[in-house]
């Protein structure tokens, strides 16, 4: 795609009325182009410039949810188009706000984000217990496993989880950490594999993380 | 040592003087933390061992909450918890709590729930406490009224991702329901100025991440600061010091804090502001609290928590504009003993001129 096409992708991500996203896949399927173009380079693409966007705070939460909403639309129009052409997704993600914590505000904008980015992603949801991320990463093998906390006393549950993780598996898969009070000297501490300040970080982290693994 | 309140200590740190000693203040101590420090069980109903508290503790008020959300998270103690389990409840038969989905849809996710909401009740508001706490004042100290949410429970009754994409998808709706939620705390601030012995108005309501604002400005702007610019009329009206609190990183909404006529800000926070910086650039014109990191009060050493409070003093204390205090509020999960460290340290250190 040319970067004129990327723009437009972006503008119709960032609209108001979801018609338009709606339009703007259908048209392009209809031109026949690869699903994994409109995929990874409009819809991705587009989104790509929407997070760059948010780290340099010329866009807020809000317009991120906006876009998000219209990301996951113009998926749900691809989806068959993608299913037809078996494409793979980029990696498995597992997500989960730690034992002790209710807060998913933050999780909820990764798990987003990550779908956006071409990532599976299986969320936990909130007050996960640790057993229930080493039942789910036993049985659904991601990449990276996503922790999500925001109080500082859950902060220790997450050091808590990182440890059995490292313990159980042989091949554990990559963890990173994030929630308001998390730092990057807190992940260091804990030995998680990276920390994501915000959504966008996250899905920036993960793409290094897999790169680091040869994957993508 | 015996304290003797005096408000005009806080009063002269707010007009940039400085005054006989650094203030202490908070918007909020746990209980838990007030009976460690008294030896025996405070309570939210238990006014007179509050004030004993506040004052021993070398505090110049008592925080009193007025409107429909109390500082910190939702408690049973907040009035407009009742009114929204009433709500949660309506087609339940169940005395269990009913989670309020403050996350995703809220309580009021379109129009038609906005008219089914009992707004009449939620602007009952509950002054008993002021009235309460009169006989256990003692002379100097005052009270400050920490006024209920304004963006804060708007988003909460939404539900912040419906809240959210009603920006842009139903912003009538978001301008109603700030009409609603800001005509009850107005409301319950304006009553104030008929209760004795109040020092001033401390509006706390987080508008950031540490990254940055919650929502583009333009927002907080168009429905938010007009709301804090009829406090500010009304703080003025009773010659009553008028604070923020949010946390985060709030740099982009400084020139509106300075033109609203807030006296200071409240608590600098400190996973992502520079409370040097604060000082340097906007100290003149905006006083500060706070500052001391609430994740050090719960992880670190007194020793630890003693060297930054007397870094604060030091380096923020001389000129006045400055109140010490935790860099959000002191909560149970806080060491008694670094909540001492800190407000030990000011007692011994903060004595104007600073030499420490």
């Amino acid at each position: 795609m040319t970067n004129e096409e990327i723009k437009h992708f972006y503008e119709v991500l960032r609209a108001t009325d979801l018609k338009k996203i709606e339009t703007l896949v259908k048209a392009y399927i209809e031109k026949k182009v690869p699903p994994i173009i409109i995929l990874n380079e409009g819809l991705i693409g587009g989104m790509g410039i929407i997070g760059q966007e948010f780290k340099a705070s010329k866009i807020w939460v809000p317009e991120v949810l906006l876009a998000a909403r219209n990301m996951h639309r113009g998926i749900e129009i691809l989806k068959p188009e993608l299913l037809k052409e078996k494409v793979p997704s980029k990696g498995r993600f597992v997500i989960g706000t730690v034992k002790g914590d209710i807060h998913d505000i933050g999780k909820n904008l990764v798990t987003m984000m990550m779908t956006g980015a071409g990532y599976h992603v299986i969320d936990l949801g909130i007050d996960v217990p640790k057993e229930r991320f080493l039942e789910t990463i036993g049985k659904e093998r991601p990449d990276i496993v996503g922790l999500s906390a925001l109080l500082t006393t859950t902060m220790l549950e997450m050091k808590e989880v990182v440890r059995i993780i490292r313990e159980t598996f042989s091949e554990p898969p990559k963890i990173i950490v994030g929630g308001a009070p998390v730092t990057q000297k807190f992940s260091e501490e804990i030995e998680a594999d990276g920390y994501g300040e915000d959504a966008v970080r996250a899905v920036e982290l993960a793409d290094q993380l897999l790169m680091s693994k040869g994957r993508i | 040592m015996i304290m003797k309140p005096n408000f005009e200590r806080l009063k002269k740190a707010f007009s940039h003087e400085e005054p006989d000693r650094l203030p202490l203040a908070e918007a909020l101590v746990a209980y838990e933390i007030q009976s460690q420090f008294l030896g025996k069980t405070v309570t939210d109903s238990d006014v007179k061992s509050q004030v004993e508290f506040w004052g021993q503790a070398g505090y110049d008020f008592i925080p009193i909450t007025v409107g429909m959300m109390s500082p910190g998270e939702i408690t049973k103690e907040s009035s407009i918890f009742g009114v929204v389990q009433k709500v949660l409840k309506k087609d339940k038969d169940t005395e269990e709590v009913v989670p309020w989905d403050i996350e995703e849809k809220g309580v009021i996710s379109n129009p038609e729930e906005y008219e089914r909401f009992p707004w009449d009740e939620a602007a009952r508001l509950n002054f008993n406490k002021f009235y309460e706490v009169q006989p256990f004042l003692p002379k100097g100290m005052k009270i400050i009224a920490c006024s209920g949410k304004i963006f804060t429970l708007a988003w909460m009754l939404m539900g912040f991702q419906n809240f959210c994409l009603s920006l842009y998808l139903q912003e009538e709706l978001i301008a109603s329901v700030f009409q609603k939620v800001g005509e009850i705390q107005i409301q319950g601030a304006q009553q104030l100025l008929k209760i004795p012995n109040i020092g001033g108005l401390w509006v706390v309501d987080d508008l950031s991440y540490g990254s940055g604002p919650m929502v583009d400005p333009k927002f907080l702007r168009k429905y938010v600061f007009p709301w804090y610019e009829e406090l500010a009329s009304i703080c003025n009206q009773r010659g009553l010091i008028f604070l923020l609190h949010s946390d985060g990183n709030i740099w982009p909404m400084m020139d509106d804090f300075i033109s609203i006529g807030f006296d200071a800000i409240h608590p600098i926070d400190p996973t992502c502001m520079d409370i040097n910086e604060v000082k340097e650039k906007v100290g003149k014109k905006l006083g500060i609290l706070g500052n001391i990191h609430t994740d050090l009060l719960a992880t670190g050493t007194p020793e630890e928590v003693c060297e930054l409070t007397k870094k604060r003093i030091r380096e923020i204390g001389p000129g006045g504009g400055y109140a010490l205090g935790s860099g959000n509020s002191v909560p149970n999960w806080a060491q008694f003993e670094n909540y001492q460290a800190m407000r030990e340290t000011v007692l011994k250190y903060g004595s104007y001129p600073i030499k420490v």
